[in-house]
């Protein structure tokens, strides 16, 4: 390990305020979950113990992300970015090794998209009933969802659903989005498997594709795009112009102008807030907000909601094991605890994450059956 | 044109030992073909196949047992499962299908294997080297 890169990163992420209070293990839902693993002990062995690499590496591998640690951290450490720069720096010196999941079938496809002749075919589920562009200033990014419908066809986990609902919301607000056929991954699950010189070649083929089809504004509805275009994307791309709009943060201003009623639905619900539209994005009260306008529906909060939600198990493709399942039959377990008949969500990994635990025939005993929809087509069903 | 690079993919059992009496019987296969040996075409995933992909393959071939000749039960069935998917995923990417087949063999039939591969290799070198080669592998140290 590299041992100057690492005392830089204990100094930028502030790693000496940690006042080994150990909140961050005990929110941890890894750690909740039964897996030896413990963000305080990961920061007390990167400052004092750093020859037990094999705790390190392993731990690094471990988290999930999910940015709880940091959300309770009283010091203000920044856990994320820490976990972000090992990885980078691990999977430059030892590999990523056996921390895939699904063997790494879909960092595989993703690093496949960097070539830069690519001609794909990834807009053949359009059909006429929506309306669309090939050129012009607004664009909509689809990202990974034809792909997650094929590998997850086994799970019937519908990510194009949300690709078609936030479309046909765009198509009422008079907005026909432009649809790119060689846009590419939005390179989110190989910044954060390590593999930055991919990610980055990923930005630059997307900077090019909407800029080859004139587009000035990029709408994006998935909350990983969302983060990565509007945050890592200027980084990378020197003089980056395009303007990233989140689809919800549309629709709250469509909403606040009154340009949008809904039909009633008779309906529970509760809501579980995706970790990079949360806590990495501040966007809390949007969604609930947007679900409020919704005539009949009785909206109904989970215990941990908000700042405090818990993880939907997995992030970026990494590390899933019956650690990630326990975590997702707790959460299931308390959506239905509020008494709510649906669960929606607004990223599409949280949907196949909580999806693949339905499925799963080794839970069919544990009674966490429940419906997951996401925010776009709920909101998409009911408008008028 | 540097010449198509082609993986197999093949099970130890009944295509293998047509393989390897092909071999003793000095049939000819291709240069260009590279053979990995399972236990059984179940062991290989979808994950495995799109690697071969990424790591440089223009056409990937599963050699496989008939169904009723597997040792182990299901392994054609997963391997027909995974042959389709994978397929699905290579139309997305723009590659062609072409380049992922799969084909049975019982356990005497060393001639048709050597054909097969031979053909398999020359349909690869008609349509020509695949664009899409991967920069980096993986991100794994090997």
């Amino acid at each position: 390990m590299n041992d100057q890169k690492i005392d830089q990163m204990i100094v930028d992420m502030s790693l000496y305020q940690c006042l080994e209070c150990g909140k961050c293990t005990a929110s941890c839902p890894r750690r909740l979950s039964g897996k030896e693993y413990s963000p305080r002990l990961l920061a007390h062995k990167v400052i004092s113990e750093r020859e037990d690499e094999a705790y390190i590496e392993n731990s690094v591998w471990e988290c999930l992300t999910c940015g709880l640690c940091r959300e309770r951290c009283p010091s203000g450490v920044d856990f994320n970015r820490f976990i972000l720069e090992m990885r980078t720096m691990l999977a430059e010196t030892k590999g990523l090794k056996g921390y895939r999941a699904h063997d790494g079938a879909i960092h595989s496809w993703m690093r496949m998209m960097t070539v830069p002749h690519l001609k794909q075919n990834r807009l053949e589920w359009l059909d006429p009933s929506i309306k669309w562009a090939s050129s012009g200033d607004v664009a909509f990014f689809t990202g990974c969802a034809p792909y997650f419908n094929v590998f997850f066809a086994g799970i019937d986990a519908d990510t194009l659903s949300i690709a078609r609902d936030s479309i046909r919301l765009l198509n009422f607000l008079d907005i026909k989005p432009v649809l790119l056929p060689d846009e590419r991954c939005c390179g989110h699950d190989l910044l954060w498997s390590g593999d930055v010189e991919n990610f980055e070649r990923l930005c630059r083929l997307n900077y090019a594709s909407f800029k080859d089809a004139g587009v000035k504004e990029i709408i994006v509805s998935c909350p990983e795009c969302f983060q990565i275009l509007s945050e890592h994307m200027p980084c990378v791309v020197p003089g980056f112009d395009i303007r990233v709009t989140l689809l919800l943060d549309l629709l709250q201003r469509e909403m606040q102008l009154g340009s949008m009623a809904f039909r009633p639905l008779k309906r529970k619900v509760t809501y579980q807030d995706p970790c990079r539209l949360g806590r990495m994005l501040n966007r809390y009260a949007g969604p609930r907000e947007l679900l409020g306008l919704i005539p009949e529906m009785e909206f109904r909060e989970m215990e941990n909601s908000g700042r405090g939600a818990l993880c939907c198990g997995n992030c970026g493709f990494i590390n899933c094991d019956a650690s990630s399942k326990q975590i997702q039959v707790q959460r299931l377990k308390e959506a239905l605890a509020t008494g709510a008949d649906m669960l929606v969500t607004a990223c599409p990994k949280c949907m196949i994450h909580l999806t693949c635990t339905i499925r799963d025939p080794l839970m069919q005993g544990k009674k966490i059956q429940m419906e997951i929809r996401d925010l776009v087509s709920v909101l998409a069903d009911q408008i008028e | 044109m540097e010449p198509v690079r082609i993986l197999g993919i093949c099970c130890n059992w009944s295509p293998f030992a047509c393989y390897n009496a092909a071999g003793m019987a000095g049939m000819n296969t291709p240069a260009n073909f590279q053979l990995i040996r399972v236990m059984c075409i179940g062991r290989i995933n979808q994950a495995l196949i799109l690697r071969a992909f990424e790591f440089g393959a223009d056409g990937v071939i599963l050699l496989e047992c008939t169904d009723e000749d597997c040792r182990y039960g299901p392994g054609p069935e997963v391997g027909h499962e995974n042959v389709h998917r994978v397929r699905r995923i290579l139309h997305l990417l723009g590659i062609r299908q072409e380049r992922l087949v799969e084909r049975t063999f019982g356990a005497h039939e060393k001639e048709r294997l050597a054909q097969t591969l031979r053909d398999f290799t020359e349909e690869m070198a008609t349509l020509g080297p695949l664009m899409s080669k991967s920069h980096k592998r993986d991100g794994l140290k090997s």
